[in-house]
């Protein structure tokens, strides 16, 4: 009877905390489909006849479309040159680099311990003398840090559950390194491999320091975002609710693929 | 193309640029902290340590290096907590695997929020005229709470936000980690008559010891990255309450005055602070969890 009554109160909390995970996305979705009147209400409104008045102003915006394009592009080029650089690197590692491995592991990882304000300062000062600053190419060149370590950093474990013994049956076949990479390493490891790179995305689609601070007209969507709120006198909520769900968009499309990494990753690894 | 060749052409070009910029941001760092630099003027000269020495008796420094290191307590210790808890209540109540993917779901999407949209978000959800918390803690008859401009609440309302995001994220992995553990050890612990929470407190939870560290790194040094979230949602306000290292550097450095050499000493400071305490965390890592 006991037990009967805890497993419903856990339940119960469990429930609770789906609440907490969801409604303040679902309710900022809500928001954005609705009036300023509708949500500057002393009760909170659940009904209301919606509009797309507030999409259509964050759409017109043209700072705001620009800071999506800006944002499409700079992850884009980011993410891309991190995987075409990072892979190769971490099947490197992964299988035939011994002594150094956990060296150069560790020199990745430290990056993350870099304040970004320590990168900023510095790059600002040599981008303005460059000329760099306030263009796409040094805002990729920075997230480049970012990219190629994040990617190196998970795609080691992935490479290392690619089973040896394939590899090694590819060698006796005389396959050359970069042909047993391509041809067997990469295909098996590939899925994990994608979800590292989602991971990466979603790093540098979200960052605001580095973007805030290399460029001014050519900032991200984040950075645009961030500015909204000293849009005129009256804060524009539903504006703001409808900028924030077009910034969400696009990391949550993933979530089922990082689910399916982080799956694969939790699995006991099959050396 | 022999193994030689291959791991030189695939490791240089990847770890060349990350050197490359590791090096020009340190040494760029390094460099403009002994100067007298500002964005205003475009002359400088050599000032030794003179930032660093002012920078010691900079009580706003002193101040944001204090509630840097409560932000990294509170925010570690929180999403550590919830993950324990809530992941160890999905392991025994959950039996179907449909509903457990499905909470897993959902509990990873605030992590998957941009930082500046969940600042957003709860910005809102905070606001004392129009946000929904205030409304629930009307209806239990508590009046309009400042969660943001209240000196002594500031902090904490944003550090849940922070712990809202990562503390259900690490549920999921510490729950796919109590999933990967043999049932043995269980099963002995069940027929010495042990309670579920003592299961988990001496069998499960120390088995995981490795990979619970490792998490507290991860968020460690994620939490120093916290700037977005603070920048949106209070800027460090109000007064100084929210304001951690990285944010005065920001407002020191580039926002107000553009002070480069005197930002840079601090972040230097900043970074020789977290290489060290994470260089010493790593290593330690890989004795504890071998």
């Amino acid at each position: 009877m006991v037990s009967l009554i805890r497993r419903w109160l856990s339940g119960l909390l469990l429930a609770a905390m789906v609440f907490v995970a969801l409604t303040p996305i679902l309710w900022t979705v809500l928001g954005s489909f609705k009036r300023l009147r509708d949500i500057v209400t002393p009760v909170p409104k659940l009904f209301f006849s919606p509009t797309l008045e507030n999409f259509a102003i964050i759409l017109q915006n043209p700072s705001i479309r620009e800071g999506l394009g800006h944002s499409v592009i700079v992850v884009g080029a980011s993410v891309l040159l991190g995987a075409v650089l990072g892979v190769p690197a971490a099947y490197s590692l992964a299988r035939h680099v011994q002594r150094l491995k956990g060296d150069f592991q560790f020199f990745v990882l430290s990056l993350r311990f870099m304040p970004p304000v320590a990168i900023a300062i510095p790059f600002i000062v040599i981008y303005l003398d460059l000329g760099l600053y306030d263009t796409l190419a040094g805002l990729i060149l920075v997230y480049l840090m970012t990219t190629i370590s994040t990617v190196i950093w998970l795609s080691v474990p992935a490479f290392e559950r690619v089973p040896k013994e394939i590899e090694e049956a590819a060698a006796m076949e005389g396959c050359g390194p970069g042909e047993i990479f391509v041809k067997f390493a990469l295909p098996i490891a590939a899925p994990s491999l994608f979800g590292a790179l989602v991971f990466t995305f979603v790093l540098v689609w979200n960052e605001l320091l580095l973007a805030l601070t290399l460029a001014a007209d050519n900032a991200t969507l984040p950075v645009v975002a961030a500015s909204i709120t000293s849009l005129g006198k009256e804060v524009p909520w539903g504006v703001i609710n409808a900028s924030t769900v077009i910034l969400v968009l696009p990391p949550l499309v993933f979530i089922g693929l990082l689910m399916s990494f982080i799956n694969r990753m939790m699995k006991p690894g099959r050396r | 193309m022999n193994n030689r060749r291959f791991v030189f052409w695939t490791l240089t070009p990847g770890l060349a640029i990350l050197a490359m910029l590791a090096l020009v941001s340190i040494a760029g760092a390094l460099y403009f902290s002994v100067m007298d630099r500002s964005l205003r003027y475009a002359d400088y000269d050599f000032a030794g340590l003179y930032n660093y020495h002012r920078l010691l008796a900079d009580r706003r420094f002193l101040n944001a290096l204090r509630i840097s290191v409560i932000w990294e307590v509170v925010t570690v210790v929180g999403a550590l907590a919830v993950a324990t808890l809530l992941s160890v209540m999905i392991f025994e109540t959950v039996r179907s695997l449909w509903v457990r993917n499905l909470i897993c779901l959902a509990f990873l999407a605030p992590v998957l929020l941009p930082r500046v949209a969940a600042a957003f978000i709860w910005r809102f959800l905070y606001s004392p005229s129009l946000g929904l918390i205030n409304y629930l803690a009307s209806l239990v008859g508590i009046g309009p709470i400042e969660f943001l401009a209240d000196p002594s609440l500031a902090l904490i309302s944003v550090a849940v936000v922070d712990i809202w995001q990562w503390g259900l994220f690490f549920t999921v992995i510490m729950l796919k980690l109590l999933e990967t553990l043999p049932k043995d050890p269980i099963e002995a612990a069940q027929l010495d008559n042990a309670r579920t929470w003592e299961i988990h407190a001496f069998v499960t939870l120390p088995m995981l010891k490795g990979p619970i560290i490792s998490l507290a790194l991860v968020k460690a040094v994620e939490s120093l990255r916290s700037f977005d979230l603070i920048y949106v949602m209070t800027g460090g306000g109000p007064g100084t309450t929210t304001e951690t290292l990285d944010l005065y550097a920001y407002q020191a450095g580039i926002n107000l005055g553009g002070r480069i050499s005197y930002a840079s000493a601090m972040s230097i400071l900043l970074l020789l602070l977290t290489t060290i305490v994470f260089t010493l965390v790593w290593r330690g890592i890989r004795k504890w969890s071998v």
